[in-house]
């Protein structure tokens, strides 16, 4: 039992984080409509950011600075926020399918330079011992990984909340207006350009975040947490959630990485033993059936997008009409 | 009020748990193995974890009791890996341990998942030096062991190789990757130690159309010789690039490039001067006994990387798990692996009449020699092996072993490089 719910709040402790960097997307993707193929590179600059801040000292890597927890947390959302400046200077005047490759090829190059400035990221070994915050604070590991849990799932409800009052607001519907249709947006003296390059830096720097309680959690970062997979994995779960919904987004978050992690978990437990040696690949086939399946009958995700129309009258006051 | 009894509540949740471990001792006895299945060399060395599993089961199990093994894959993904390690602690209440291979994914297990559970880890094949620094700082608690040469034995061996050959100027090759690099800057080490000149140190990544710029460079060096640090696959590009630019046959290669795959893809004419290096001891018979079975199980050679240590990985941690008993801790199971490879033990093959004699032996509190895939493997304080070296030249009919260094004399090839 009590095994159980171990595993059950190290899942929820993992899936959160996903969900947090699934919300990060969903405001550039499914509000903005920037296809943002480079998920894994602002996830990486905020777990390296951090390490870089708050990691043990050691001959072998940069940084090491053994910074206090909220600095190192800061400082890591504020690099994953400065790639996506930088980057989104450079690359937002292009279009969705253009900008997509741009940005893949973006995560790409910060992957290859993880890889090899050792100096700077300890290079392919990575970076290890990041200090778990408030682990002094617990008797045993077991409290500790249900409250880090528990601090978890408050960041992902405060970015949840913060993003539905966000594009609730008249900001939200101009980042939407410009999804839709960026001249009609233009013509109404809109600075779409930079509206752009705001909904990327923002949606950047949270899923930047989910990179900072990633490293919080494995103490460890590789370049091989880099990898592209991590792009795919984000955007299957934005895709089988509901693009442009927050609560699809976290849905799927949780979905997606529940059947990643179950299938391999059920194949183990109940493919005959002839069978196991395949369940890697089987459990691949089997994710992108799920994908295939849903872009193919339900392409708008198992929540799908709500647009709230202002009314006058008969909606309740202060709800969106009020802000506009 | 209603936290201080949810405290109460996980407290005595918690004092649970620590009690349950112990008095478990269910038969089958359960253990993890979490490698990259579905990758294409994560496979076969998977396959030699289950069928040790399978020759222990027809040994007589684990304290008279079947072994279960749970094979998870990692998908070389951490955050997939950790998971699956996760799931089999905790949900399947494994005290035995068995991967991962990268060591990007096998040290966030180790540090976030087997050492805060008191389970222990064995690895066939990461080899970064990364750990043996977590383990000297106590961070493993004696539950890590890993049955695959480090990079700091296999780069002195390299370095010995090229000296006894009389090489003054080397250029090295390595893969980019946590392997590679910690390969490249232990060799430059080494090198210059022994007094070789290093012209230039290469990295080599994965999957590129060319490697003309890289083998470009090298050549600007001049060198006598290049040390290889590769894989088969970008090895043999490197390897043809190199040579058909005017690059020496003069090269010194690692265990990783043992493969007749390298020898007929860059061809035999242009490898005559080609020495390869490789950490274990195939002179035994124990390693002999080791091929043969492994041909009549799977009918083919072990030529894939890291076979023979995921065997005697998996041996050594079932021995030793025999020999502290069903319903052993992590822990305990770690403190009999010395029993397991004492060199003064009684020797006992890697066959399944070898594996009844050790653990007959086990039971009455003997300690036996095993004498693995490997040869016969021990560890230091740090869970790292040791193991004697050998060096071997590719042929037209296949892969010739030609000198056996012993054990004392790559430890002590090793002190002289400080």
């Amino acid at each position: 039992m009590i095994g159980i719910i171990s595993y059950l709040a190290f899942f929820g402790t993992v899936a959160s984080i996903l969900a947090i960097a699934v919300l990060g997307l969903n405001l550039q993707w499914g509000n903005t409509g920037l296809f943002n193929g480079g998920v894994a590179a602002f996830f990486g600059a905020g777990a390296y950011g951090a390490m870089m801040l708050g990691g043990p000292a050691d001959p072998l890597q940069f940084g090491a600075f053994e910074l206090p927890y909220t600095i190192a947390f800061a400082g890591g959302i504020f690099l994953a926020a400065l790639v996506a400046w930088a980057v989104g200077l450079l690359t937002l005047r292009l279009r969705h399918d253009y900008l997509a490759i741009a940005t893949f090829g973006v995560a790409v190059a910060l992957e290859a330079v993880a890889r090899n400035a050792e100096w700077l990221t300890g290079g392919a070994k990575g970076m290890r011992g990041f200090p778990r915050p408030f682990e002094g604070l617990f008797e045993d590991q077991f409290t500790y990984n249900l409250a880090f849990l528990a601090f978890v799932v408050l960041i992902l409800i405060a970015v949840y909340v913060g993003l539905e009052r966000l594009v609730r607001s008249p900001y939200g519907r101009v980042l939407r207006a410009i999804r839709e249709d960026e001249i009609a947006a233009r013509s109404l003296g809109k600075n779409a350009t930079r509206l752009r390059l705001e909904a990327f830096v923002l949606g950047s720097a949270i899923i930047g975040a989910a990179g900072v309680l990633y490293v919080s959690f494995y103490a460890f970062i590789s370049p091989q947490d880099m990898a592209p997979i991590l792009t795919f994995q984000i955007w299957a779960m934005l895709i089988v959630g509901g693009a442009g919904n927050n609560r699809g987004a976290v849905l799927g978050a949780f979905l997606i990485w529940g059947a990643w992690t179950s299938s391999g978990f059920l194949l183990a437990k109940f493919a005959p033993t002839a069978v196991q040696i395949y369940t890697g690949p089987i459990q691949y086939i089997m994710i992108g059936s799920v994908i295939v399946g849903m872009l193919l009958w339900r392409p708008q995700g198992l929540l799908p997008e709500r647009i709230e129309r202002t009314k006058t009258g008969n909606e309740a006051p202060g709800k969106t009409a009020s802000q506009g | 009020m209603k936290t201080k009894y949810l405290r109460q509540l996980v407290i005595a949740a918690a004092l649970t748990v620590g009690g349950a471990s112990v008095a478990a001792a269910d038969c089958p006895v359960k253990v993890g193995v979490a490698l990259p299945t579905s990758v294409d060399w994560g496979k076969p060395i998977a396959e030699t974890a289950l069928w040790v599993a399978d020759m222990i089961n027809e040994a007589g199990g684990v304290d008279g009791c079947p072994v279960e093994t749970i094979l998870r894959d990692t998908q070389v993904d951490a955050k997939v890996g950790v998971d699956a390690a996760k799931a089999m602690v905790d949900l399947d209440k494994v005290q035995l341990m068995m991967g991962a291979v990268s060591s990007g994914v096998t040290l966030p297990i180790l540090t976030s998942v087997t050492v805060p559970a008191g389970v222990m880890q064995i690895s066939c094949c990461s080899s970064s030096t990364r750990i043996t620094g977590l383990a000297e700082e106590g961070s493993t608690k004696g539950l890590w062991f890993r049955t695959f040469a480090t990079s700091n034995v296999q780069s002195a061996v390299l370095t010995k190789l090229a000296k006894d050959a009389g090489y003054g100027k080397v250029t090295v090759f390595y893969k980019n990757d946590d392997w590679g690099q910690d390969m490249a800057s232990l060799l430059d080490n080494a090198l210059k130690a022994s007094g070789i000149e290093v012209a230039a140190s290469i990295a080599i990544t994965d999957n590129q159309p060319s490697y003309r710029a890289e083998v470009t460079e090298a050549l600007g060096g001049n060198p006598d010789a290049v040390i290889l640090a590769l894989y088969p696959k970008e090895g043999i590009a490197v390897t043809r690039e190199w040579i058909s630019l005017g690059g020496t046959t003069k090269m010194v290669g690692a265990n990783s490039l043992r493969s007749e795959e390298f020898r007929d893809a860059v061809g035999m004419q242009y490898l005559g001067d080609f020495i390869g290096a490789d950490t274990s001891s195939p002179r035994t018979a124990s390693a002999s006994a080791f091929v043969e079975a492994y041909k009549a199980k799977f009918g083919g050679e072990p030529s894939g990387p890291g076979l023979p240590n995921s065997f005697d990985a998996a041996a050594i941690s079932l021995l030793a798990y025999h020999a502290a008993g069903n319903g052993a801790t992590g822990a305990e199971i770690a403190a009999k692996v010395p029993m397991v490879t004492d060199p003064a033990g009684e020797p006992v093959d890697a066959n399944v009449e070898g594996f009844k004699k050790a653990m007959a032996l086990l039971s009455e509190g003997k300690s036996v020699s095993f004498q693995g895939g490997t040869g016969a493997v021990t560890f230091d304080a740090n869970g790292d092996v040791s193991a004697p070296a050998v060096s071997w030249v590719f042929t037209e009919t296949g892969i010739d072993e030609r000198q056996y260094i012993p054990l004392e004399e790559v430890n002590a090839f090793i002190q002289s490089l400080n």
